[in-house]
């Protein structure tokens, strides 16, 4: 983190600053047979600028919850999510997200999936090319303009994904489980380059695994929920050197700590599970 | 992170097919070789078993012949008022049709849109869906006159509600998620209707548009029955009265002509508006 205190924000926002301030959320669901499910308990985090964040927890623990409602999908049932200073009332336009399945329009060729965010008043013509054309090279996705999402394997669709989301630069990128569904060959060439791409971009990302290893290796701090109703069990500073070699995670210094700290508390998690 | 390292890329299923296309082509082009002489030779016979059963086994004014239809269809062109009556149809059609998909999308488009209004007109479309709509023809005559607007009328009935029921179900099942994203990357009013909404239902959409031709056609035809003074359904009818039996086949040719040409157009138009959609041939169940 030392480090990026120093990066200059485009948008004038020093690093430091909070940039997500999730306040004593709580979110219930109504079953069609009018019962109140519990989906997060409590929850209290904060997001400074620039932070890679994971969230790890079981399956069906709401991490998926927690950023759909910082994303405004839906409004929390108490407590308060602030976003730059303000609630979030309605969608939250100011942030990015990626889903768990690419979601990548269909009818739209990568070019154009990637450039949609791109607000044709914020962005002149020229601008807009370049960015396009900037993102996907980064997405490594060079000589694929032109082609369907239909015509793309999945981690090519995935990278397509992630870069339509960063293309039109909002602060803060949400990302849902989005090496789910991928092979681990896959999924650690995709880690390697959304590293890389950040490294250069520096925005916030909240970042939702179920992957522990996933969740070390990328992440400055990673929040670790509980079961349904999912509450923070603790949050884990991972103060491993940047840039990070995914590839021999295992060695780098600083993993080996980390994640068996992680792992302390996950063995408690599934024991209660167990009951 | 333009490297080098990514595996999956070569694994793209592109690079099989090319190499399998050649093959392929050949087998592809023996197969519809095949196909095609089995179909002329179905059609040849079906047209050669009926210009022999005419005349010796059935009685030609009930059947006519294939040879009596083909010179009444090139007369009825060239001496006659056939072109006229064609046009007379064309034009009912060519109002109707659209104004009722056009609407019939619209209306869809609102339904989907707008839960208070869906819930309000649902069950009152469902109804009215229900009246035999051909039996409403006689009411359109005696509203808007015997000349062209009672059957363009009847054409707008008829292409309205399958547009209208097509696109409904088209937005009911319709991915939330597409219009979430779309909406937190800030899009939202036209550019969220015709970027995001109408590709998506797309499919339906043309689903709702094709089906709804051979319909606007029945409904012509049908106005031209209850009461007209031209029109190819005119034509039929009048043609079927003095036992003219080769000129009811010449206006039925002419109408499926017409339905036939107006569906091409369509596919044309669909195939250009859908080719981001993997074309699906037929499943293959093995085993």
């Amino acid at each position: 983190m030392a480090e990026t205190a120093t990066v200059a924000r485009t948008d004038g926002q020093r690093s430091g600053d909070l940039v997500i301030r999730v306040d004593q959320v709580h979110k219930y669901f109504r079953t069609p047979s009018d019962e109140a499910i519990g989906a997060l308990q409590d929850i209290s985090l904060d997001v400074p600028y620039g932070e890679f964040v994971t969230v790890v927890g079981p399956s069906g623990c709401g991490k998926s919850t927690l950023l759909k409602l910082v994303a405004g999908f839906f409004a929390p049932s108490s407590g308060r999510i602030l976003y730059q200073g303000e609630e979030v009332r309605g969608l939250n336009t100011k942030v990015g997200y990626v889903p768990q399945e690419s979601k990548l329009f269909p009818w739209l060729t990568v070019e154009e999936n990637v450039g949609f965010g791109l607000d044709s008043k914020r962005y002149s013509r020229q601008d807009r090319e370049r960015q396009v054309s900037q993102f996907i090279s980064l997405a490594g996705l060079a000589g694929f303009e032109k082609y369907y999402p239909s015509q793309l394997s999945g981690g090519m669709s995935k990278r397509a994904s992630i870069v339509r989301a960063l293309a039109y630069e909002p602060p803060v990128i949400l990302m849902d489980e989005p090496f789910g569904p991928l092979d681990a060959q896959t999924r650690m060439v995709l880690q390697d380059e959304l590293l890389k791409i950040w490294e250069q971009k520096r925005q916030t990302i909240v970042f939702v695994t179920h992957d522990l290893v996933e969740a070390v290796a990328l992440a400055d701090r990673v929040v670790v929920m509980t079961h349904r109703p999912g509450k923070i069990k603790d949050i884990i500073n991972v103060p491993m050197a940047r840039p990070r070699n995914i590839f021999e995670i295992h060695r780098q210094e600083g993993f080996n700590d980390a994640y068996g700290r992680l792992w302390n508390i996950f063995r408690h998690e599934l024991n209660i599970g167990a009951h | 992170m333009s490297n080098d390292t990514t595996p999956e890329r070569a694994q793209t299923a592109h690079t099989d097919r090319a190499a399998a296309a050649p093959l392929a082509k050949a087998a592809l082009s023996t197969r519809s070789l095949g196909v095609t002489i089995v179909r002329v030779a179905i059609i040849g016979g079906f047209f050669l078993l009926w210009e022999i059963a005419s005349g010796r086994w059935i009685e030609p004014f009930l059947i006519s012949s294939p040879s009596r239809i083909f010179t009444s269809l090139i007369s009825g062109f060239r001496e006659g008022d056939l072109l006229q009556h064609t046009w007379v149809t064309f034009e009912e059609i060519a109002i109707g049709f659209p104004v009722g998909a056009i609407s019939g999308i619209a209306l869809g488009y609102a339904f989907g849109r707008s839960r208070v209004l869906a819930e309000i007109f649902e069950p009152i479309i469902v109804a009215l869906n229900g009246i035999p709509r051909t039996a409403v023809a006689p009411l359109f005559i005696v509203w808007l006159g015997i000349g062209l607007w009672s059957k363009v009328g009847v054409v707008f009935l008829l292409t309205f509600f399958l547009n209208f029921f097509n696109t409904y179900t088209g937005m009911r099942q319709m991915d939330q998620e597409y219009v979430d994203l779309a909406s937190l990357m800030g899009v939202k009013g036209w550019k969220l209707t015709f970027k995001v909404i109408f590709p998506a239902i797309s499919p339906y959409v043309f689903t709702g548009i094709r089906t709804s031709i051979p319909f606007a056609v029945i409904g012509a035809i049908v106005g031209e029955f209850v009461a007209a003074t031209e029109g190819v359904g005119f034509f039929i009818r009048m043609s079927a009265g003095i036992f003219k039996t080769a000129d009811v086949f010449v206006g039925i040719i002419v109408l499926m002509i017409m339905v036939i040409i107006m569906d091409k157009i369509a596919e044309m138009i669909e195939r250009r508006a859908l080719r981001w959609q993997t074309q699906t041939e037929h499943v293959r169940i093995q085993g």
